[in-house]
């Protein structure tokens, strides 16, 4: 177990020290989703309180000596060797966990993103931490009390305000158990990355008409024109519990007519495409949420898009073919988040 | 949702520092642990520090008590968790106003701080140094607990905690206490514990912490005998506790108060040798030679200004010379905060350089207030006489009385000395007078009108040893005999195996505060000075065997105490019991109170012989890495015999067979393969062994994967032992 101590030492020499540690670690903590603690990747070393407790020890042995007290030095020898059998306790505590992540996960900005971490143990551990490496991050450390035999999961969220992929770094699990001495600490790498799609903006329908693939000669021949609005609405039927808010009819329900979700009739074969430019706005963040709002009213309904973010067709990334569905749907999102 | 978010924040460990908070199990336990450490030193404090910190600890209490229903509210707040945020807001707010109630104002606290802090500097002067720190240690310990702002303050109140109970240690250090102060150790540390791990209950973190420290208990035997011996630092604060036992003035009944208590005054270990007869047994400490007509008191002056000669006078034998047997023995003394020690006269110190100091009155000083337990041994010659020749000034000394002070005695005096001119003769007429008159021996004696001896000896005739050994001495003086005053204990209580066997003999002698007596001594010429004590002249028992029942019962009614040493003493059981753990705290005071640097270095010489200081050190080294290493693996297979595999049941184990028969035959079953699948593969691969096999991997998953009732279970086991049977029958008849 690599036990090292943490000096302030002059900024040029720090970063130097870092960069090394850096090195060393992703060598010894290679990226993986599953992690396996054992003493390669477990660093143990005194806290705060520990420093001072052996402060106290060693105060309680010049009390002892001073006063030639035979009971007061072995107080004082059977504190230190309890430091001693803390810090393995606190290892043994701590080894043996098994950590599995996805390193995955998708979301809205300014959405709170989960990452679940399962942690697998084969006896009971006790105050088991986590958070992200970096703390400059908007993310909370995740805290468990107790670990029982078996698997159990805990959460790290991630918020940005910020489209894109954003890559997260490692997760350092600590754990102070036994009697917060010793901080047995681990930086896992589980190669976490959030992908923030932009937040949706609505768009109300007559702003906006859908467009088909103009450019793209070949394309089936039912796409005909231009469709005129999302789709008919056909009926409003009683708010079903699960059902989106975006379809919630608000009129009816401000006027206190019960709690209604406006349904609408697919207008199957027409195939319709999203297009950057086609959006009511000069500014590209606005014009993605808009896109993102869309996609999201599409999905719900069940129709059938495709998503144009540039004008040059061929480029496969940046033109998804009409689809429906959930992946579709994270397809064009995560499409946008990367624009 | 947000009120959540603030939870996992205060739970969360960067943040602690915002928002510290015990749980309330934690918070009560800290406190009863504070209750406890200060209980343990509480004998140290003065009495108005007591009531300070009693008040503040139920202060703490009522505080705690009041946080039960913040408590509450917070719970109905989790469970409104959905209502709407105007109401959290409204709810967070009561909260920290409920939270600002609990935590005392640091305005006030600090005018508290600084008043008790100036009352402990001004009562200083009176208490000594020590007891004003550990005032000033207790009072900050009991303060602390009303800002625990932070995990910080958590970790020094625990710290303070823990220095108050090794400062305990300072003022008691035998076996009981030592027992109490680990305990309250182990409860210490496992509020500690308990903070890490809430969600077990206090009794499991209990023992926890007591394997833990079982564990350490290891190295820290191995620190206790390597680790060098230092000599003090510097100077410390002495305790200024109350003298015990016995004192330089003796008045008439004062031994009678201190033989109320059972407290062991001092050990005396005679090793193999048999230990002389009871009425032997007269410890000497202290010898009183100036009488004022109220009390004896002993002269210091004297010492001062024959400083030297006195050294020279000293006892001293020549071995060689002499066919005489010395009695060696080992004294272990209690802390007395005294400086007198004893020993039965004459004696010589056969331990050089322990601070020991001979007088010329065969008694032995210590150079030091004893405060702990101390050791020496001594080697006596109970048949030789001592010091024949008397000095000038001894005599004038030892005949010295205020005239007229007991002008009865003084008459009774002069008429024993016509009658009897021989001193010894004269001595036993009065002895033989206190025995055949109506004097009692009692440990209530009347009270007598400025110490008169007059009245003791011809009205009230009721006294101690005291009284008796005075009038003595006094009518001694008065008629022309040097006579004079010695006070010290007398017998003890043999603890050990009573078997006559000559190697078996390995027991001490206890000799308890309630065994101080005084006694006189005369001189007679040629004899030296004789030891006359007027005690056995009424109460033989007390000189012959010890203590009278009725003198025990005398006593146990005086103390009123639970167990008493009367009952203690006739109760068999009880009495064994503190035999046994007599014996224990005498082992305990020897090798661990008393363990010196010489006893190590002895040890250490007794292993490993005779060696240069590097190989000490390099041995102590070894000593420290070895048993470092041998915790560790100690550890690491106590962690690992928690993976304990389940055992396989009998099924389990005929599938297991089963599949290695056919692996035989070059069918292997993937791991991860189910076992319906494998017996389609089976079916393909080998039909002969299709029907069997495929009855048998579903009587298998049968019983693996579907709720059977014990019976049942039964059932099928045998069921799918018959078909192992089968298999194998139809394998052998395969080529």
């Amino acid at each position: 177990m690599g036990i090292m101590s943490v000096f302030s030492l002059p900024k040029s020499i720090s970063r130097f020290f870092n960069r090394n540690f850096e090195r060393w670690l992703s060598k010894r903590v290679p990226t993986r989703n599953e992690h396996q603690l054992n003493s390669r990747n477990i660093m143990i070393y005194p806290t705060r309180f520990g420093l001072s407790y052996l402060g106290f020890v060693v105060l309680v042995f010049l009390l002892g000596t001073n006063y030639q007290n035979n009971i007061i030095l072995l107080f004082s020898y059977l504190l230190a060797s309890l430091f001693i059998s803390v810090m393995l306790h606190s290892f043994y505590n701590f080894s043996q966990l098994r950590f599995y992540s996805r390193p995955k996960q998708r979301g809205y900005v300014d959405d709170l993103i989960y990452f679940a971490i399962k942690i697998t143990t084969d006896k009971t551990h006790y105050d088991i931490n986590a958070h992200f490496t970096d703390r400059t991050l908007i993310s909370q450390s995740a805290h468990l009390a107790q670990c029982v035999q078996g698997s159990e999961e805990i959460k790290l969220t991630y918020k940005s305000s910020k489209r894109g992929r954003h890559y997260l770094g490692r997760v350092t699990v600590f754990s102070e158990y036994s009697l917060g001495l010793f901080k047995s600490k681990t930086v896992l790498d589980f190669g976490h990355y959030a992908i923030i799609y932009p937040k949706a903006k609505s768009l109300i329908t007559s702003q906006f008409q859908f467009s088909s693939q103009p450019e793209e000669p070949n394309i089936e021949s039912y796409q005909t024109t231009n469709s005129i609005g999302t789709d008919d609405f056909s009926e409003l039927k009683s708010f079903v519990r699960g059902e989106s808010r975006a379809r919630t009819a608000w009129k009816q329900l401000a006027k206190g007519q019960g709690h209604y979700s406006k349904h609408y009739q697919a207008s199957q074969g027409q195939l319709q495409w999203l297009k950057l430019q086609d959006m009511p706005s000069n500014d590209v963040e606005t014009q993605l949420a808009y896109l993102s709002f869309l996609i999201g009213e599409l999905t719900a309904t069940n129709q059938v898009f495709g998503l144009s973010l540039s004008a040059d067709i061929s480029n496969k990334s940046m033109n998804i073919a009409p689809n429906v569905g959930f992946e579709h749907q994270q397809a064009c999102l995560t499409a946008l988040a990367l624009y | 949702m947000i009120f959540f978010n603030k939870k996992t924040l205060s739970g969360s460990i960067g943040t602690a520092k915002v928002n510290f908070c015990l749980s309330r199990q934690n918070a009560w336990l800290l406190w009863l642990c504070q209750c406890l450490n200060i209980a343990v030193i509480a004998l140290e404090l003065s009495t108005w520090m007591l009531a300070i910190i009693l008040l503040s600890l139920a202060w703490q209490a009522l505080l705690l008590h009041n946080s039960r229903d913040r408590e509450k509210t917070r719970k109905k707040e989790t469970t409104v968790k959905h209502s709407s945020q105007r109401q959290h807001n409204h709810l967070q707010k009561q909260k920290q106003k409920q939270k600002q109630a609990t935590i005392v104002s640091p305005i006030i606290l600090g005018i508290f701080a600084l008043i008790g802090c100036l009352v402990i500097a001004i009562t200083a002067r009176e208490v000594g140094i020590l007891a004003s720190m550990v005032h000033l240690l207790c009072f900050s310990y009991v303060l602390k607990a009303f800002e625990l702002k932070a995990r910080r303050d958590f970790y020094q109140l625990l710290l303070l905690g823990l220095f108050v109970l090794v400062s305990s240690l300072i003022f008691r250090q035998d076996l009981l206490f030592s027992f109490i102060t680990l305990t309250l150790l182990v409860i210490n540390l496992s509020v500690l514990l308990q903070f890490f791990s809430s969600e077990k209950n206090f009794a499991r973190d209990i023992k926890v912490m007591t394997i833990i420290l079982g564990q350490s208990a290891m190295l820290a035997v191995v620190l206790f005998l390597v680790f060098p011996r230092l000599s003090p630092f510097w100077q410390m604060p002495r305790a200024k506790s109350a003298e015990t036992g016995l004192s330089g003035t003796v008045k008439p009944g004062d031994i009678a108060n201190l033989s109320r208590s059972t407290k062991l005054a001092f050990r005396a270990d005679f090793g193999q040798q048999s230990i002389p007869n009871y009425s032997q047994l007269y410890w000497r400490a202290m010898v009183l030679e100036d009488y004022d007509g109220r009390q004896w008191t002993r002269i210091k002056a004297a010492h001062k200004n024959t400083g030297k000669q006195a050294t020279s006078s000293t006892f001293s034998v020549n071995i060689n010379d002499s066919d005489i047997v010395p009695l060696n023995y080992q004294v272990t003394i209690e802390p007395s905060f005294q400086k007198y020690l004893f020993a039965l006269a004459p004696a010589i110190n056969s331990t050089e350089g322990y601070g020991i100091r001979a007088k010329n009155d065969y008694t032995f000083m210590s150079s030091k207030i004893i405060t702990q337990a101390k050791s020496y041994r001594l080697s006596s010659f109970l048949s030789l006489p001592l010091s024949l020749v008397l000095s000038e000034h001894s005599r004038t000394v030892n005949l010295n009385y205020p005239q007229g002070s007991n002008p009865r005695l003084e008459q009774m005096a002069l008429q024993l000395k016509h009658i009897y001119p021989d001193s010894q003769a004269r001595a036993q007429a009065v002895l033989s007078r206190i025995n055949k008159q109506n004097y009692s021996y009692t440990l209530q004696p009347p009270l007598l009108l400025n110490n008169s001896l007059d009245q003791f000896f011809f009205d009230t005739q009721a006294g101690f040893c005291v009284h008796y050994a005075s009038a003595f001495t006094f009518i001694m003086r008065a008629s022309g005999i040097p006579a004079r005053l010695v006070t010290g204990y007398l017998g003890g209580e043999y603890n050990g195996s009573n078997n006559e066997d000559e190697y078996s003999e390995k027991g001490h002698l206890s000799i308890y505060q309630y065994d101080a007596h005084a006694w006189s001594e005369i001189w007679v010429q040629d004899k030296g000075w004789v030891r006359v004590d007027p005690t056995g002249a009424v109460d033989p028992e007390r000189v012959n065997s010890g203590w009278s029942n009725e003198l025990l019962q005398e006593q146990s009614k005086l103390n009123n105490e639970l167990f008493s040493l009367y009952q203690m003493k006739n109760i068999a059981w009880l009495n064994s019991l503190r035999l046994q753990f007599d014996i224990l705290d005498y082992q305990w005071t020897r090798w661990v109170i008393g363990f010196n640097s010489k006893q190590q270095h002895n040890i250490l010489k007794q292993w490993f012989g005779n060696m240069a200081s590097w190989k000490f050190a390099l041995i102590i080294a070894i000593a420290l890495v070895i048993s470092m290493v041998m915790l560790m693996l100690f550890l690491h297979f106590f962690n690992r015999s928690t993976l304990k595999k389940q055992p396989l049941s009998k099924w389990q184990l005929v599938y297991q067979k089963v599949l290695g028969k056919l692996a035989k035959q070059g069918i292997v079953k993937p791991v991860a393969m189910t076992v319906n699948d494998f017996s389609r593969q089976v079916r393909e691969q080998y039909p002969e062994l299709a029907i069997v096999f495929t009855r048998l991997s579903v009587s298998y998953s049968y019983l693996s994967y579907q709720v059977l009732s014990t019976d049942e279970q039964l059932k099928h086991t045998i069921k799918i032992q018959q078909q192992y049977r089968e298999f194998l029958q139809i394998l052998k008849k395969q080529p």
